[in-house]
C-alpha cells in the first residue's frame, strides 16, 4: 500500500479527503482487504486514542488495538480535526460515534504513538464504553455450532423484512458487524414450559 | 414513571421536559419526515454500528431508480460482509463462512415501511418528543425522541437533518435509558443520481454455498388449531403470517409477524429438530434479541428489536390453540416503567 494511500484514509477518516476521491477510495477499500485491514487499523487507533466518554468497544479491544499498532507501525495516526465540512459532504471523525459523542466530538485528541500508552487508553475506553452501554443478561456464555449461528442469521434476515426501517438498518448492521449467536449468545439451563 | 422517564432523559443528556401534544404532533412529522427521506432519496454514506461489545464501520449505498429500491450495505472493518438488497431479493454475503444468505424480497406494498399513525393507540404505547438546537456534522438538527412507555420496548433517539430529514445519529435505549446500539453517521452524501453497478457486491462469491429461503404455499387447513403466543406486548398486532423455509433451518418454518408501529417481532415455529430437544437458548445481535425454545414439541424463536425479557415471554408462551383472545404480557416486576394504560392485546 502506497504512503498515498494511507494519506488518503487518513484524509477520509479526519472528513479532509477532497469530495471527488471518496467514491473511488471507499470503492477500493470494499474490494482490497489489505486497506480494510489497514483502515480498520487506523480506526481502532483512533477509538484508543479517543477522549473520555468515547463510545466505542470490541471484543478483545485493547489485544486488538495493541495488535494493530504493532502491525501498522508505519502507518500514521489520525488526528482528528472538527472544523467545518465542505459542500455538501458531510463528515467528521469517524468513530465520533454513539451516546457519548457530543463528548467525543468535543474532545481533544491525544496523539499518542506507542502500543502500550495506546493499550491503557483503549482499556480505560472499553472499560468506560462497557459503562455505558445497557447490560444484557448474559449467563454462561459459550460458543454454539455454527449451524446455530447460521440458523439465527436466517432468521434474523428473515425479520428484518417486516421490520421498519430504522429496525432494518440495525439488525442488518448487526448482522454484519458480528457472527450472530457466536460473540453473544448465552445458554440457559432452564426447564422447559 | 417518573423516575424512568429522568433516568432515560438523564442518559440521553436532555433537560426533561413535559411532552405536549404539539410535541408529539411535530415529532410524528419529523419521523413521517425521515420516513419518506429514507424510502426515495439516493444516498451513500459511512457510518458506524456500535454496540456495548463491538463497533464496526460500514458503507451505504441506497439507490431509488424507476420506484424501485435497491440497497447494499458492506462492512470496511475487515470482514468484507456484505448485504445487497436487490428488486426482488436480499442477499447476505458471508465471505468467512463462503456462504450467501438468500431471502425473497417482501417488503414492497406491505406494512412497517410507513409509521404508525398517530392517534391514543399510538400514544398509550410511546412520548414523542422533539427538540432543536444542536448540529451535527455541520448541519443543524432536530432531535426526535421516541420513549416506549413501557419496558417491552426500546425507545429510540434520532438526530435528524433538519433539510432532508435523513437521520444522522440513532441510539437505541433501553427502557433504563441505556444506549443499546448507535448508528452514526461520519459521512453522508445525497446525490441525484447512483448508478446501479454502485449496488452490486464487490466480492467474488464464486464457490460459495448459496443458501436460499423460499416461500411455501399455504397449507390446506385440516385442523382449526393454529400456534399463536398466547402473551404479546400491549400494542402489538399480528401483521403476517407465512411458512417458508428460511436460510439455514432445514424445514419449513411458520413466521408470524407481530409489530407496534415501531418495533416488530417475528415468531418461527419449527418442527422438532432433528437432533432432539435443546436447551433453551438466547443470543443478542445489536439491538435484536433471540429465544429459542421447545414448546408443545416445536421449536419457537421469537426474533424482534425488543428487550430479550419481551422474546422471551413471546416464544414461551406459543401454544396451539383455536382462541385468539390473548392474554396482555405483564411488565417484568423490576422495569423500570410502569404498565402501559392499553386495553388487552388483540390479534387482527
Amino acid at each position: 500500500m502506497t504512503d498515498r494511500i494511507r494519506e488518503q484514509i487518513s484524509a477520509l477518516i479526519d472528513g479532509e479527503l477532497p469530495e471527488g476521491e471518496v467514491g473511488l477510495l471507499l470503492r477500493r477499500l470494499e474490494r482490497d482487504r489489505q486497506m480494510r485491514g489497514a483502515f480498520g487499523r487506523y480506526v481502532l487507533a483512533g477509538e484508543a486514542l479517543r477522549a473520555p466518554g468515547g463510545l466505542l468497544a470490541s471484543s478483545g479491544f485493547a489485544a486488538r488495538v495493541s495488535a494493530a499498532i504493532d502491525a501498522g507501525g508505519g502507518d500514521a495516526i489520525p488526528s482528528q480535526d472538527t472544523t467545518s465540512p465542505r459542500g455538501a459532504r458531510w463528515n467528521r471523525p469517524l468513530l465520533a460515534t454513539a451516546v457519548a459523542a457530543s463528548a467525543a466530538l468535543m474532545a481533544v485528541l491525544l496523539v499518542v504513538r506507542g502500543s502500550h500508552q495506546a493499550e491503557m487508553v483503549a482499556q480505560s475506553t472499553l472499560e468506560r464504553a462497557r459503562d455505558g452501554f445497557a447490560s444484557l443478561p448474559l449467563s454462561q456464555a459459550a460458543s454454539p455450532t455454527p449451524a446455530h449461528s447460521q440458523r439465527l442469521a436466517g432468521y434474523l434476515v428473515a425479520h428484518s423484512q417486516f421490520a421498519s426501517t430504522i429496525g432494518r438498518r440495525t439488525v442488518w448492521s448487526s448482522v454484519l458487524a458480528s457472527d450472530p449467536g457466536i460473540a453473544r449468545a448465552a445458554y440457559e439451563s432452564l426447564e422447559a414450559p | 414513571m417518573r423516575l424512568a422517564c429522568a433516568a432515560l432523559v438523564g442518559a440521553l443528556g436532555l433537560v426533561a421536559l413535559p411532552a405536549s401534544a404539539a410535541d408529539g404532533d411535530d415529532a410524528q412529522q419529523w419521523l413521517e419526515r425521515m420516513s419518506d427521506a429514507l424510502a426515495s432519496r439516493n444516498y451513500t454514506g459511512v457510518f458506524t454500528h456500535s454496540t456495548r461489545y463491538q463497533s464496526e464501520t460500514m458503507r451505504i449505498v441506497h439507490r431509488v431508480g424507476k420506484g424501485v429500491t435497491t440497497e447494499r450495505l458492506v462492512s470496511l472493518d475487515g470482514s468484507g460482509r456484505e448485504i445487497v438488497r436487490t428488486a426482488e431479493e436480499v442477499h447476505v454475503y458471508l465471505p468467512d463462512r463462503r456462504v450467501v444468505l438468500v431471502e425473497p424480497r417482501t417488503d414492497r406494498g406491505v406494512l412497517l415501511e410507513t409509521l404508525p399513525e398517530p392517534g391514543p393507540e399510538l400514544d398509550a404505547l410511546y412520548t414523542l418528543q422533539v427538540s432543536g438546537g444542536q448540529k451535527l456534522l455541520g448541519r443543524d438538527v432536530r432531535i426526535v425522541d421516541v420513549r416506549p412507555r413501557d419496558a417491552f420496548r426500546y425507545g429510540y433517539r434520532l438526530w435528524l437533518d433538519e433539510d432532508s430529514a435523513m437521520p444522522l445519529r440513532t441510539v437505541v435505549v433501553d427502557g433504563a435509558g441505556h444506549p443499546v446500539e448507535v448508528i452514526n453517521f461520519t459521512l453522508l452524501e445525497l446525490p441525484h443520481h447512483i448508478g446501479a453497478r454502485e449496488t452490486e457486491p464487490a466480492l467474488d462469491s464464486t464457490g460459495y454455498q448459496w443458501v436460499r429461503s423460499a416461500p411455501r404455499p399455504p397449507q390446506r387447513t385440516v385442523s382449526a388449531v393454529v400456534w399463536r403466543p398466547m402473551k404479546l406486548p400491549p400494542g402489538f398486532k399480528l401483521v403476517a403470517n407465512r411458512t417458508q423455509v428460511v436460510p439455514g433451518v432445514a424445514f419449513p418454518v411458520q413466521h408470524l409477524i407481530f409489530s407496534d408501529g415501531f418495533a416488530s417481532i417475528s415468531v418461527f415455529i419449527e418442527p422438532m429438530r432433528p437432533e432432539g430437544s435443546a436447551p433453551p437458548e438466547s443470543s443478542s445481535v445489536g439491538s435484536a434479541n433471540a429465544y429459542s425454545t421447545q414448546v408443545h414439541g416445536r421449536m419457537v424463536t421469537a426474533v424482534g428489536e425488543v428487550p430479550l425479557a419481551t422474546v422471551r415471554e413471546v416464544a414461551t408462551s406459543v401454544a396451539p390453540t383455536t382462541v385468539t383472545t390473548l392474554v396482555p404480557m405483564m411488565p417484568p416486576a423490576a422495569g423500570p416503567a410502569e404498565p402501559a394504560d392499553v386495553a388487552a392485546a388483540s390479534q387482527r
